[in-house]
C-alpha cells in the first residue's frame, strides 16, 4: 500500500519534470507606457550595486527614488553570475537583474528576460552612444536591458616589487619569468577564476575577437592557461579575497578591478594598476527585465531611474566603475572631477568586454567553440588538467 | 576520584584551544582599526563598529528572520520527527528502513544538491518565495536532528511505564501529555537546541529557498563580498556568539535537571 | 471511584480507537513525515536527477529534452572523475583525521568529567557552532595567509624554516598554507570537528565504568582496554560523527574559494555548471555523485549502528 504510494509519487514527479519548464515564455507585446506603480520591485544585484545608505549615509540611491514613486526596493544580492542565472531562471519572484555579459546573453537566449521598449526610457540618448546597441544586450536589433555601469579587467601589481619597471604586459601573469626584485613570478600571480578567463588569454595571444574563437584558437588558449595553473597560487573571485591576497599572502600582479585597486591605494598598500599593451577584457553591466516581471511598472520606473546622473555618479564612485551616462562624470562630489578618468573612461576603444561565445561566432558566421565548453575545459585547467 | 592522565588532559586541553582560539580571533578583529583588509597583530583598536552595526537597520532584520525561521524550522522539525519517532519505535511496518534512511538523507546529502533539488521543486509548483520556503528547507534537514535525539530517548524508556499509565485510567492523551512528553523532554530541549543552530547559521541551502529574504548567514556573505566595513561582519559574529550563550546556558540546566530526576 | 467505567469523551474515545488501529495510528503519525521527506523532498530529489538523462542543446543553450546517455558520458572524464577523486580524498582524509583528534577530547568529557564540568565542556564544544561559519573561515584565511599568524607565531621562535619545509611537500604543499591542500584540510577539520565529537562523546559515556574496571581486574593494560572495550563501543558513535564530516567535506564549496588552491570540487563543480553555463543536466550528473557516495557510506553506518548513535 505505501510502497505503491511511493511509486506513483516518484512517477507524478518525473512527469511533472519532463513537462513542466519553469522558464519564462516568450516575449510578449512591448507595453507602450507606463501605468500605475505596483508599489515594489525586486533587483538581483551585485552587492554594492544598490545602496540604501544602511552602509554609508552618503551613498544613498534607493530612499529618494522610493519617496517619488512609491515603489519599495527590494535587493537580493548575487555572489556570481552563476547565482544570477540560477535566481532568475524559472522563477518569477525578480523584476530586474544587473547582468554582465557572461550572463546577459544566457539569460536573453533563453527566454528568461523580456525586450525592453526604449522608447519609455527618457534619457535613453544620454547613454553612452558606445553602449546603446552594444551585442550583449542588443539581439537581432531588440533591446533587452539598459546598461547601468562598466569597467575594465586591468593589470593590478605591486609597486615595491617592480620598482622602477612597472608592467606593461599580461606576460607577467602568463609566463613564467623573474620580476624586478629578484623572484620568480612562481606563486605569487593569480588569475580571475571565471570561465570568461579563456577570452584573456585569447586576447593575450593577439586574436581579434576573444569571444569567438575557432577550435585551433582555443586549444592555444587552454594550453597558455594550463601554463599559467603552474603560476598561480589561487584563482580570485571575490574582491575582498584578493586584496586580502595582495595585502598578505604575497601576490604581486594579477588581473583586478579598479574597486580592489582603490581600495588597496586607499589603505596604504603599495598597489598601482596599468593597462597592458594587449589590452585588456573588461564588463559592462546591463539591468535586464524578467520576462514575466511581477512590477513591470516599477521596474520601467527603476530603469529610468538608474540612468540619472547623480545616481550614476554616486555608483561609479562607491565601486570604482565608469557610469553609462557619460554626463555623470561632472559635477558629482562623490566621484570628483578626475573620477571617471581614474576609473578608466578614456580606454573603452581598447577594451573587449564580455559576451557569452556562442557556437556561431556571435552571429559572424562559421564555427566557434560555445560557452558550455569553456566552463568545462576551465574547470579541468584549475583542477590541473 | 579517578587519576586522569596527564597526556589526555593535555591533548583534550589542546583540541578545546584548537577550536576556540579562532573565534577569539574573531572577537578580536572586531575591535580593529582596520576597513577592508586584516593584517596580523592588528594596527589599532576602537570601537566604531559597533556603533556602525548598531545603526545599520539591514543586521537587525537579518537577524529577526534568521531567529524567526530558526524557531519555525525547529519547531516543525520537532513535530515531524517526534511523529516519525513515535512511528519507528514502537511498529514494525513496511518501509521503516527506507524511512530512517529518508529522513538522515537531507542532512547526508550535500546543501547543493539538497537547495537545487529544493529550488526547482518550489519553482514547478509556482510557490512564491518566503520566510515559508526558507522554514520548509531548514525543516527538512532538521528532522534528521530532531528524529534522532527523540528515538534516542525513546529506545531509553521502558514501554511498560505507558501501560501502567494506561491501567491507571489515563487516556492515550493524557498519558502523551504527562508521562512520555516529560520523559521525551531533556531529548526535545537538545534536539531542539542542535536544529536551531543548524537552521541560524545554515548558508547553502538558504541561498536557493529564500526570496528577497535575508537572513544573517546571507547578509554576512553579501557583506564579506564587499570589503568596505569588514570588521563588522567580525561585530555580529562576536554578538551572535554573546547573546545565544545565554539561552544555551539556560536549556542546558533544563536539561540537566530534567536529566537528574 | 468508577470501576471499569466505558470511555466516554471524545479524546478518550478517540485514543482508546487509536491504541486498538496500529494501520490508523501509523497512518497519522507517519503521514506527515512520509508527505514531506519522502513525497517533497525524495520527488524533487527525483526529478532534478530524471534531468541527467536530458543533455544541453549548446547551439541554442536550452535543455534538450530527449532521454540520452550524453551527459553521463561527459561525467565520465579524466577531469570531472579528478574532481570526484579529489572531493573523495579530501573527505577521506578529513574524516580519518577527525577522529583521531575528536577522541582524546571526547574520552575526557565522558569519563573524567564531572556532571557539571561535562555540561560546560559540552557547552565549549557547541559554542563555535554558534558563531557564523563564514566569519571562522575568514579568519582562518587570516592564520594560514603567508603573512598571517601562523607564519608570525613560526618566524618569532624561529621555526621558520619549518614551515618551509612543509610547503614544499609534493601535493599538499604549495606557496603559503593558506593555498595548499593541507591548509583548506586543517580548514575542514577545524569547521567539522564539533559534530564529531558530540556523537562520540554521547557513545562514550554510555560505557558503563563496570565493563573498564572489570577490563583492569582481569588485567588489561590501560591501551588493551581501550582497543579491546572502549573502541568497539564507540563505534556507532564514530560512525554517526563520520556521516557528518564526510558528507559536509563532500559537498561543500564554499571553503574551496576562500583557501586552497582553487581547484574544484563536486560542489563547486555542481554550482558552476547550473549557473551561467545553464547546464542543469551536467549539474544533476554531477550530483548524483555524492548521492550515490552516501547512500552506499549510510548503508555502511548504519550497519555499524551509527543511526542509533546520531
Amino acid at each position: 500500500m505505501r510502497s505503491k504510494l511511493i511509486v506513483w509519487l516518484g512517477v507524478i514527479a518525473l512527469v511533472a519534470a519532463a513537462c513542466g519548464d519553469g522558464g519564462g515564455d516568450g516575449a510578449s507585446e512591448l507595453p507602450t507606457e507606463i501605468g500605475e506603480g505596483e508599489g515594489q520591485v525586486n533587483i538581483v544585484a551585485w552587492a554594492g550595486y544598490i545602496e540604501d545608505g544602511s552602509t554609508d549615509p552618503n551613498y544613498d540611491w534607493v530612499t529618494t527614488f522610493e519617496e517619488a514613486t512609491g515603489c519599495q526596493v527590494n535587493v537580493k544580492t548575487a555572489g556570481t553570475s552563476d547565482e544570477m542565472v540560477a535566481l532568475m531562471t524559472g522563477s518569477t519572484e525578480y523584476d530586474l537583474v544587473t547582468a554582465s555579459g557572461d550572463s546577459s546573453n544566457r539569460l536573453i537566449a533563453g527566454g528568461t528576460v523580456q525586450e525592453i521598449n526604449i522608447d519609455l526610457i527618457d534619457a535613453w540618448d544620454t547613454v553612452d552612444p558606445r553602449l546603446q546597441d552594444a551585442p550583449w544586450h542588443t539581439v537581432d536589433g531588440k533591446h533587452y536591458g539598459v546598461p547601468y555601469e562598466w569597467g575594465a579587467n586591468v593589470l593590478a601589481y605591486n609597486t615595491e616589487v617592480f620598482g622602477d619597471t612597472p608592467p606593461t604586459s599580461w606576460s607577467v601573469v602568463f609566463e613564467e619569468q623573474t620580476l624586478p626584485d629578484g623572484e620568480s613570478n612562481a606563486g605569487r600571480v593569480q588569475a580571475y577564476d571565471g570561465p570568461i578567463y579563456v577570452a584573456d588569454a585569447a586576447l593575450y595571444m593577439g586574436v581579434a575577437n576573444p569571444y569567438a574563437l575557432s577550435d585551433q584558437q582555443y586549444q592555444d588558449a587552454l594550453n597558455l592557461l594550463r601554463g599559467q595553473r603552474e603560476l598561480v597560487g589561487r584563482y580570485w573571485h571575490d574582491a575582498f579575497i584578493q586584496i586580502e591576497d595582495f595585502t598578505n599572502e604575497g601576490v604581486v600582479a594579477s588581473s583586478s578591478w579598479p574597486f580592489q585597486v582603490n581600495i588597496l591605494q586607499a589603505s596604504g598598500a603599495p598597489i598601482a594598476s596599468v593597462f597592458p599593451t594587449e589590452g585588456a577584457t573588461g564588463w559592462a553591466d546591463t539591468t535586464l527585465m524578467h520576462s514575466s516581471a511581477p512590477n513591470p511598472n516599477c521596474a520601467y520606473m527603476w530603469l529610468n531611474h538608474s540612468i540619472t546622473p547623480k545616481l550614476q555618479g554616486d555608483l561609479a564612485a562607491w565601486f570604482g566603475t565608469v557610469p553609462a551616462v557619460l554626463a555623470a562624470c561632472e559635477g558629482n562630489e562623490l566621484l570628483g572631477p578626475d573620477g571617471c578618468n581614474t576609473n578608466g573612461l578614456g580606454s573603452f576603444d581598447q577594451i573587449k568586454f564580455w559576451q557569452t561565445p556562442t557556437e556561431n561566432c556571435l552571429g559572424a558566421g562559421g564555427t566557434c567553440v560555445p560557452y558550455y565548453k569553456w566552463v568545462t575545459d576551465y574547470l579541468a585547467v584549475i583542477g590541473g588538467r | 576520584m579517578r587519576r586522569r592522565p596527564r597526556l589526555l588532559v593535555l591533548v583534550a586541553a589542546a583540541v578545546l584551544a584548537f577550536l576556540h582560539i579562532p573565534i577569539f580571533l574573531v572577537g578580536l578583529y572586531a575591535f580593529t582599526t582596520e576597513e577592508a583588509s586584516f593584517q596580523f597583530p592588528p594596527p589599532g583598536f576602537t570601537f566604531r563598529w559597533f556603533g556602525v552595526a548598531a545603526r545599520n537597520d539591514d543586521i537587525r532584520e537579518a537577524l529577526v528572520l534568521s531567529l524567526g525561521v530558526a524557531a519555525a524550522a525547529t519547531a516543525v522539525a520537532l513535530v515531524l520527527g517526534t511523529l516519525a519517532a513515535g512511528a519507528v519505535w514502537r511498529s514494525k511496518f513496511f518501509g521503516r528502513e527506507t524511512l530512517s534512511l529518508f529522513i538522515v538523507l537531507p542532512i547526508a546529502l550535500p546543501g547543493i544538491v539538497t537547495g537545487i533539488a529544493l529550488r526547482s521543486a518550489i519553482n514547478l509548483a509556482e510557490i512564491p518565495f518566503s520566510f515559508w520556503t526558507l522554514v520548509v528547507g531548514h525543516a527538512t534537514f532538521c528532522v534528521a536532528v530532531a528524529y534522532n535525539n527523540v528515538i534516542a530517548r525513546m529506545r531509553r524508556t521502558s514501554p511498560s511505564m505507558m501501560e501502567a499509565s494506561m491501567d491507571l485510567g489515563a487516556s492515550g492523551w493524557q498519558t502523551f501529555r504527562y508521562v512520555l512528553l516529560p520523559l521525551l523532554a531533556p531529548a526535545l530541549v537538545t534536539g531542539g537546541m542542535l536544529a536551531f543552530a543548524l537552521s541560524f547559521d545554515e548558508i547553502i541551502v538558504t541561498t536557493f529557498t529564500a526570496g528577497q529574504q535575508q537572513t544573517l548567514p546571507i547578509w554576512i556573505f553579501s557583506s564579506l563580498v564587499r570589503p568596505r566595513q569588514r570588521p563588522v561582519t567580525n561585530v555580529v559574529a562576536l554578538l551572535v556568539v554573546v547573546v545565544t550563550f545565554i539561552p544555551i546556558i539556560l536549556s542546558q540546566r533544563f536539561a540537566r535537571r530534567a536529566d537528574e530526576t | 471511584m468508577a470501576s471499569a467505567a466505558p470511555p466516554t469523551s471524545l479524546v478518550r474515545r478517540a485514543s482508546a480507537i487509536l491504541y486498538r488501529r496500529r494501520g490508523l495510528r501509523l497512518f497519522l503519525l507517519l503521514g506527515l513525515p512520509v508527505l514531506w521527506l519522502v513525497g517533497v523532498y525524495g520527488g524533487s530529489l527525483l526529478s532534478l536527477l530524471t534531468q541527467s538523462f536530458f543533455r544541453l542543446d549548446s547551439f541554442a543553450g536550452t535543455i534538450d529534452r530527449t532521454p540520452t546517455l550524453a551527459t553521463w558520458r561527459d561525467l565520465f572524464t579524466g577531469a570531472n572523475m579528478a574532481v570526484v577523486g579529489r572531493t573523495f580524498t579530501m573527505a577521506a582524509s578529513v574524516t580519518i583525521a577527525a577522529v583521531i583528534v575528536a577522541l582524546p577530547l571526547a574520552y575526557y568529557i565522558a569519563r573524567f568529567a564531572s556532571r557539571r564540568t561535562r555540561a560546560w565542556m559540552i557547552l565549549a564544544v557547541l559554542l563555535p557552532l554558534w558563531s557564523s561559519y563564514l566569519v571562522r573561515v575568514y579568519a582562518w584565511k587570516l592564520i594560514l595567509a603567508a603573512e598571517g599568524i601562523i607564519n608570525w607565531f613560526l618566524t618569532r621562535i624561529g621555526l621558520g624554516p619549518v614551515l618551509d619545509v612543509v610547503l614544499d611537500l609534493p601535493v599538499i604543499g604549495g606557496p603559503s598554507l593558506s593555498t595548499s591542500y593541507l591548509g583548506q584540510f586543517i580548514v575542514f577539520l577545524y569547521i567539522w570537528l564539533p559534530y564529531m565529537i558530540l556523537p562520540v562523546e554521547t557513545a562514550l559515556e554510555r560505557v558503563p565504568n563496570s565493563y573498564l574496571e572489570a577490563s583492569a581486574d582481569l588485567g588489561a593494560k590501560p591501551l588493551t582496554t581501550f582497543r579491546r572495550v572502549v573502541w568497539p563501543l564507540a563505534i556507532p558513535g564514530i560512525a554517526a560523527g563520520s556521516i557528518f564530516t564526510f558528507s559536509l567535506t563532500l559537498g561543500d564549496y564554499i571553503i574551496p574559494t576562500i583557501i586552497g588552491d582553487s581547484s574544484p570540487f563536486i560542489g563547486l563543480a555542481i554550482y558552476s555548471q547550473q549557473g551561467v553555463a545553464g547546464n542543469l543536466p551536467l549539474a544533476a550528473a554531477f550530483s548524483f555523485v555524492p548521492i550515490a557516495i552516501m547512500t552506499v557510506y549510510l548503508t555502511i553506518a548504519r550497519r555499524m549502528g551509527a543511526f542509533e548513535a546520531l
